[in-house]
């Protein structure tokens, strides 16, 4: 089963992925209205993606008091909110450990990534790869691959250094 | 959303500080198809409503702060802010502009601009969440810094939702080149908007918003606004990730080797020192960002990422952190003759944290070397400063002295190469390297004579972003550039033929980038937009079309405008025009349109072109070509009435004709042999 990663190392908080995703769902512009958020440090230079990573044991799904508005979706495995179903009681959003869940004071409801029905927008245009959605597996392998990689480079420049006379 | 065309919020903040009042006014529409918005709409308002005597630091001056219809949507690179007034540095049409996401955030807060007039009692900041607009007390943040100030209004209101844009104490107090300071990092950092800022006691604009954006076509926006990033993805100059590895430090190294890096101000255009100010030198020692794939900071909706963050982690200058740029590492590196990016990089973060143009600030500092070397300034008069090229420490203390204008030599350099210049006398005036009033970037016109000529006629003064034709300085397949510019010379250094369309060509989509709200390097770098890819893949003998920015199909999907790409090329035209009506008012002339004598006469002494000079000749007689094309007089440098009307700027014309400050191509007493 695929999931979403956020990596920071890699966001550079250029926020496509949050207009991406407003335009997509809602037709509009609005980073306000994006399931994902890239907060900007700017201070620090820091940029953290942050949405929803459909977690296993989903505490938004477990404390929602309406029976229906909320369900896994067997195809994708993302959390839903039934919006026909939804109270708007906002348990959801003040449980989530992310603040992915957001709350619209028009519809009066709440929503969530629904991972575009298994087919991410914010994907598509993050480049970097900040956001990726892929197996769990093929990212740590890949993860793996790199810290062995930098791993490698330093010890040849060790031994290199070493043999200079210098280690 | 009542305004009826797409993208724009449709509401412009009118903000009288004398009386403390705000207003919120419709866009027009009209407004909007001639002059599209941000620097070009902000250029319409100055000519409407700025009394071309006004003193640029009187309550009278006006201040817009804009963004245009493509600020804040998604497509490549739409995060920018244009910034425009008169200027105190300068004393004509002031205009700067920002990469951020300050821009985007006022529109989603509901607003295209801020105009701002008049001058609060005492220091103020305006505060705008959404539909909330208020004029504050600044009284806790005046004589910050520019990073305390954003961070205390970041940490009072909404946390790192608010953005913030603010001036530093050089600002404040009066130092001619003050700028205004986008979310810590981003300046609008040309011909003193700061200073303006800070002379109606308006300390910063700190916004939230939580609106939203329409276009009036969004299954073709979608369509288009992909396209364009591909556009932007293929391109061979964003293929080498070097903007990203090392930012728009990267210049330094390709400056210094195709030798028209500006050192030791100006005397030479190769540094010695070049690889240890270098982008790789600051990648490798500072930067906080180390991705497999580079990852720099980007503006809104940006693939490109220009901006690398670092921060000096031990030593001397342990703790200086911030984004580093190439123009502000020349000032402060090459052109004083520093070869230290330590000091460079505090010196710039310095300058940045004072709130003053970093390069305006490093130029004026290496004037000052300059002429301690030669003698025309004594040790007394430098207060005992050891003002010599090459030392870092006392770069450092100007910066200092500059920022809190202090003492004597403070107060001079606050003023800028040419009025210190001016103020000293003796000669000074030689070694400056201004026009129009300001002072010259980080590339020696000798060997770029794109720049260079750009420089010369650019409606601000000498500088590079009114044309920025980097086609001249990259490996494009010279059959282009005799395809859009009429000759292959225009794509070649120190070539003449070709140049004057070449800045025009890059000039006109300036104007309409800046005023859309997107950034040059997508056109003007990187050569991603219609009709550079089409040519290249004829050329290349592709069938299949590549993918382009298509700005006039953008824009008009987003608007409802119908724009051709000849229509949005003329909007270019008209609003370089208008600019240049503005700076006629303000006393420019045909004698303003040139080179700092530096230029035209001391040919360089090293590097690859050693010997030369921009020869006078070819300068009068690319003036003339230039003039021809933009329809102005060439006498007088005055705009023909004919080309104004042709422009459908009928407003405009009547103006300059009542002020006599039209050209006519046909005189009256032709019109009457040819009638009678």
């Amino acid at each position: 089963m695929k999931k979403l990663l956020f990596d920071p190392e890699k966001c550079t908080g250029c926020r496509a992925c949050e207009l991406a995703c407003s335009f997509f769902t809602e037709g509009v512009f609005a980073p306000v209205k994006s399931r994902i958020r890239v907060v900007r440090i700017d201070e620090e230079g820091i940029d953290v993606p942050v949405g929803c990573t459909q977690c296993d044991k989903p505490v938004c799904m477990m404390v929602c008091p309406s029976p229906r508005a909320m369900y896994r979706d067997k195809d994708t495995d993302a959390v839903i909110i039934n919006v026909d179903a939804c109270i708007g009681c906002r348990l959801c959003l003040l449980s989530c450990p992310f603040g992915a869940i957001a709350y619209d004071p028009e519809r009066r409801i709440c929503y969530k990534c629904d991972l575009c029905r298994g087919d991410p927008e914010c994907v598509k245009w993050c480049f970097t790869g900040a956001i990726k959605y892929v197996e769990v597996e093929d990212f740590r392998r890949e993860k793996r691959s790199q810290k062995a990689v930098e791993v490698a480079t330093m010890l040849t420049e060790a031994r290199k250094l070493a043999k200079a006379g210098k280690g | 959303m009542g305004f009826e065309l797409g993208g724009y919020a449709g509401t412009l903040l009118r903000v009288d500080l004398t009386k403390g009042k705000v207003e919120k006014v419709p866009l027009s529409k009209e407004l909007c198809a001639l002059y599209i918005g941000g620097r070009g709409r902000d250029a319409k308002i100055l000519f409407d409503e700025l009394p071309p005597e006004t003193d640029p630091l009187s309550p009278d001056n006006i201040l817009c702060i804009s963004t245009g219809p493509i600020t804040g949507l998604l497509g490549p690179t739409t995060g920018r802010v244009n910034v425009a007034s008169k200027s105190p540095l300068t004393d004509i049409y002031g205009n700067s502009n920002a990469g951020t996401h300050w821009g985007p955030e006022l529109k989603y807060a509901g607003y295209d601009g801020i105009i701002i007039k008049g001058k609060a009692v005492k220091p103020v900041y305006i505060y705008i969440e959404d539909d909330l607009v208020e004029i504050r007390d600044a009284g806790h943040l005046w004589g910050k810094g520019v990073f305390e100030t954003t961070s205390i209004l970041q940490r009072d209101h909404n946390g790192y939702d608010t953005k913030v844009a603010a001036v530093g104490p050089a600002a404040e107090n009066g130092v001619l080149y003050g700028s205004i300071i986008f979310d810590y990092w981003d300046a609008a950092g040309r011909t003193g908007m700061g200073t303006v800022m800070a002379s109606k006691n308006l300390k910063a604009i700190a916004v939230t918003g939580t609106g939203e954006l329409k276009v009036a076509n969004p299954q073709r926006y979608a369509e288009l606004a992909k396209e364009c990033w591909q556009a932007v993805l293929e391109d061979p100059g964003f293929k080498t990730q070097e903007h990203a590895a090392l930012g728009t430090l990267v210049v330094m190294g390709l400056g210094n080797a195709q030798g028209w890096l500006p050192t030791r101000n100006f005397r030479e255009s190769v540094f010695e020192l070049a690889d240890k100010v270098s982008g790789e030198e600051f990648r490798d020692r500072f930067s906080t960002k180390q991705a497999p794939i580079p990852a720099g900071r980007a503006c809104m909706s940006c693939p490109n990422r220009c901006k690398r963050f670092g921060r000096i982690e031990s030593g001397k200058y342990a703790g200086t952190k911030g984004n580093i740029e190439f123009e502000g590492a020349a000032a402060f590196g090459p052109k004083c003759g520093v070869g230290d990016l330590e000091a460079v990089f505090h010196a710039y973060m310095l300058s940045n944290d004072y709130g003053m143009d970093c390069i305006t600030c490093g130029n004026t500092i290496a004037l000052l070397m300059e002429l301690h070397e030669e003698g025309i300034l004594s040790h007394e008069e430098l207060e005992g400063l050891d003002l010599h090229f090459g030392n870092a420490e006392a770069m450092i203390e100007m910066v200092h002295k500059i920022g809190r204008r202090k003492g004597k030599l403070g107060e001079l350099a606050g003023l800028g190469e040419a009025k210190a210049a001016q103020a000293i006398g003796r000669g000074a005036e030689n070694y400056i390297t201004t026009i129009k009033g300001l002072g010259t970037i980080g590339t020696d016109p000798r060997v770029a004579t794109g720049f260079g000529f750009g420089f010369a006629v650019a409606s601000r003064g000498s500088d590079h972003l009114r044309a920025h034709p980097v086609f001249e300085m990259i490996k494009y397949p010279e059959a282009v550039a005799e395809e859009v510019f009429g000759s292959k010379e225009a794509g070649r250094l120190r070539g003449f033929e070709g140049k004057v369309r070449l800045v025009a060509w890059h000039e006109n989509m300036a104007a309409v980038t800046d005023s859309m709200g997107t950034c040059r390097f997508m056109h003007a770098s990187f050569y991603a937009e219609y009709p550079f890819p089409e040519v290249l893949s004829k050329l290349l003998k592709r069938d299949k079309p590549p993918p382009s920015i298509k700005y006039h199909e953008w824009l008009s999907a987003a608007t409802g405008l119908n724009f051709t790409f000849e229509d949005l090329f003329r909007a270019g035209e008209r609003i370089i025009t208008l600019e240049r009506a503005l700076n006629v008012r303000f006393g420019v002339r045909r004698k303003d349109d040139t080179l700092p004598r530096r230029f035209l006469t001391q040919p360089l002494p090293s590097g690859p072109f050693k010997g030369v000079v921009f020869p006078e000749d070819k300068l009068k007689a690319m003036v003339d070509e230039y003039y021809d094309l933009r329809g102005w007089e060439k006498e007088t440098g005055l705009p023909f009435k004919e080309r104004l009307l042709e422009l459908g700027m009928e407003d405009v014309a009547l103006d300059l004709e009542r002020r006599g400050l039209v050209a006519l191509k046909l005189k009256k007493e032709d019109v009457q042999l040819k009638t009678g």
